[in-house]
């Protein structure tokens, strides 16, 4: 038996205006931890269950709260879920389908009823906000989205997914230090007064990467859940550039309104931007019970993936 | 349902040894003040431009080729480490990259102590599922470039060493063989017990000057090592009860117990609790020190080649550590 979506939550912090634009920062200092037990108290409260239900714990961040543990420890402890497995996991962009895929799977076996799935980053902390990153910088915003899982029942659930990675283009999108190769310190203030500890993107290579995954997982996932392009309600594609995202839901043939793109309202937020725009779209009343939603992502790693999904 | 199994098991150690000698001359400490606290004697440090998936790819190509599976064979890689090459994407994708293979999904489990076998229960359980056939799992670290190996940080520099381990999953129709359960836990409430605090997002800014060379560096492990030891010898035995009541077996049962090697004082306790003489708990981290996620697959490695494990043979895998988390995996041989 599959699993389902049992309840869905989200927390932006308030917009704050930097580098010229205006995105969600979490200006207290808190870390992706904190924003996701208030996505995940939302996710709950919609599932009707309180924290002691959650028999597992799976946190996808390229962001955590401190060099280790990972944010999943942080995060269990504030949520009082006791002495539950949390798992971190790193897949960058696609972090959140990484983390929904593996759930699934926790379900599936029947070993768990109710998984807990985090998407949560706080990259505020993280970036050059002067006018050598800037362009970077601005790219980006903090947040948290939270998908309570569990047994399916019938026709809603993790319909099919695909996953991907390739690794051989790692450094046109990536964060270099600190960097445990480089001996005899993994960080030093030589590399802290060059920058090397901001991330930096290879523009051109992210997006055509992009324009040619995303299309093709879709149909992967499409065809893993067995349906088509056109029984999909909503397309919610999380990629750095907004533009990525337009340009391949024009490839699809959906019209503007059945396409969300997280990036164009907060800046990327990476691991948060698929559960984030998903629980929107509930909270706002314009998805609901039975709706079917393709979630896709493309990003850092590479990294890449789809999944179908009916609520 | 199916279950998986071990296809193949592979290992790699940089070859610099560092005794604890050795770091007598950075440090003020004895040979004898580490053996009688940790029960290590030597570890390896790497050198060079090394990081966890350039030695992650040498032990992943030796369980490929005892499993006889091509690398392209491979359906998904999970990469355990909390010392990646770089700091972004996951060191899976670097090791993806070395290894010349693309298009299966590769990422990162950052557990930790219990890294390994997190990665190990989600690869089971992704073979169980029969979403994958052949999932390779990895269990590296490159420790040595993030320690602070003066006096000031002797508590924690003397236990860590490099090193990776690797196994490779494959599906096993017998349900009375392979990967029988595994089990997971965590309690976040201890996260600053044994931690690395910087770069921290949660911090404004995440990283500074002062963090990396302040007098109070954050970009060094801390421990408070009495607090740590008192959880391990309480939960290490009750997640290795727990794996064995989950199948209806007991502690006289197993074959072969492989702790994390975490510090030969734990393991001595927790198998004097379970009742296991000597000859059925695996320990080499006289020759490691603690190799965090690769220690558990470089001693079952071991355990294997020197024919402590025979076919039918229960055998428990058990991690306790940083977060803290803790786990186990029990399997039929």
């Amino acid at each position: 038996m599959g699993s389902t979506i049992l309840g869905l939550g989200h927390h932006l912090p308030a917009e704050v205006e930097r580098a010229g634009v205006r995105r969600p920062i979490a200006v207290e200092a808190v870390g992706p931890s904190t924003l996701a037990v208030r996505a995940a108290t939302g996710a709950l409260a919609q599932a009707q269950v309180g924290a002691e239900a959650v028999d597992f714990i799976v946190f996808a961040t390229m962001t955590p709260d401190v060099t280790f543990p990972g944010s999943g420890c942080f995060f269990q402890a504030q949520m009082g879920c006791d002495t539950v497995g949390a798992l971190d996991i790193r897949a960058q962009c696609a972090g959140f389908l990484f983390g929904l895929v593996i759930a699934d799977q926790f379900i599936r076996t029947g070993t768990h009823a109710r998984v807990l799935v985090l998407g949560a980053e706080v990259h505020s902390s993280g970036l050059d906000y002067s006018d050598a990153g800037k362009h970077i910088a601005q790219l980006y915003g903090d947040g948290a989205g939270a998908a309570l899982l569990g047994t399916g029942n019938g026709t809603a659930g993790v319909r099919g997914a695909a996953i991907h990675s390739d690794g051989r283009q790692h450094q046109r999108f990536w964060c270099e230090y600190p960097s445990s190769r480089q001996h005899p310190l993994r960080m030093t203030i030589d590399n802290f007064r060059r920058g090397r500890h901001f991330p930096s993107i290879d523009l051109d290579a992210v997006r055509s990467f992009g324009e040619q995954s995303l299309p093709a997982v879709i149909g992967e996932a499409l065809a893993a859940a067995h349906t088509s392009a056109e029984r999909v309600d909503r397309y919610i594609i999380g990629h750095v550039l907004p533009e990525v995202a337009e340009r391949v839901g024009a490839r699809l043939g959906a019209a503007a309104s059945r396409v969300n793109i997280p990036a164009a309202r907060h800046g990327h937020l990476t691991a948060a931007a698929l559960p984030v725009a998903l629980s929107e779209e509930v909270a706002q009343g314009r998805l609901g019970a039975g709706a079917t939603v393709c979630l896709a992502a493309a990003g850092a790693g590479f990294a890449w993936g789809a999944a179908v999904v009916t609520l | 349902m199916r279950n998986s199994r071990i296809l193949g098991l592979g290992h790699y150690v940089p070859p610099r040894v560092v005794t604890n000698n050795d770091l007598t001359a950075l440090m003020d400490t004895t040979d004898e003040w580490i053996q009688q606290r940790t029960g290590i004697r030597e570890r390896h440090f790497s050198d060079g431009w090394t990081g966890a998936a350039d030695m992650g790819v040498d032990a992943a190509r030796e369980a490929l080729q005892r499993a006889g599976i091509a690398a392209q064979d491979i359906d998904c890689i999970i990469f355990a480490t909390l010392s990646p090459d770089v700091d972004m994407p996951a060191s899976a994708c670097l090791l993806q990259d070395r290894m010349g293979i693309s298009g299966m999904p590769a990422f990162d489990v950052r557990n930790q102590c219990s890294g390994f076998l997190y990665g190990l229960a989600v690869a089971d359980k992704f073979i169980k599922a029969g979403t994958y056939d052949h999932v390779l799992v990895v269990g590296s670290e490159v420790h040595s470039t993030g320690l602070d190996l003066t006096t000031r940080g002797r508590e924690v520099a003397v236990i860590f060493g490099d090193g990776a381990g690797a196994v490779l999953l494959g599906p096993e129709p017998d349900a009375r063989r392979g990967i029988l359960s595994t089990h997971l836990h965590a309690d976040g409430k201890f996260a600053e017990k044994l931690w690395l605090e910087s770069p921290a997002s949660r911090a404004r800014p995440r990283l500074t000057e002062e963090m990396i060379s302040g007098d109070d560096p954050r970009v060094f492990p801390k421990m408070e090592g009495r607090y740590v030891f008192r959880h391990a010898v309480t939960r290490f035995p009750e997640v290795i009860r727990e794996a064995l009541d989950a199948n209806g077996l007991a502690p006289s049962d197993l074959a072969l117990l492989i702790p994390h090697q975490a510090n030969l004082r734990i393991s001595q306790m927790v198998a004097m609790g379970l009742e296991l003489p000597e000859e059925k708990v695996f320990n080499n981290i006289q020759r490691y020190g603690n190799t965090t996620a690769g220690s558990i697959p470089i001693a079952l490695y071991e355990a294997v080649a020197a024919g402590r494990v025979h076919d039918g043979d229960l055998v428990c895998l058990a991690a306790f550590g940083a977060g803290f988390t803790w786990a186990s995996a029990l399997m039929r041989w």
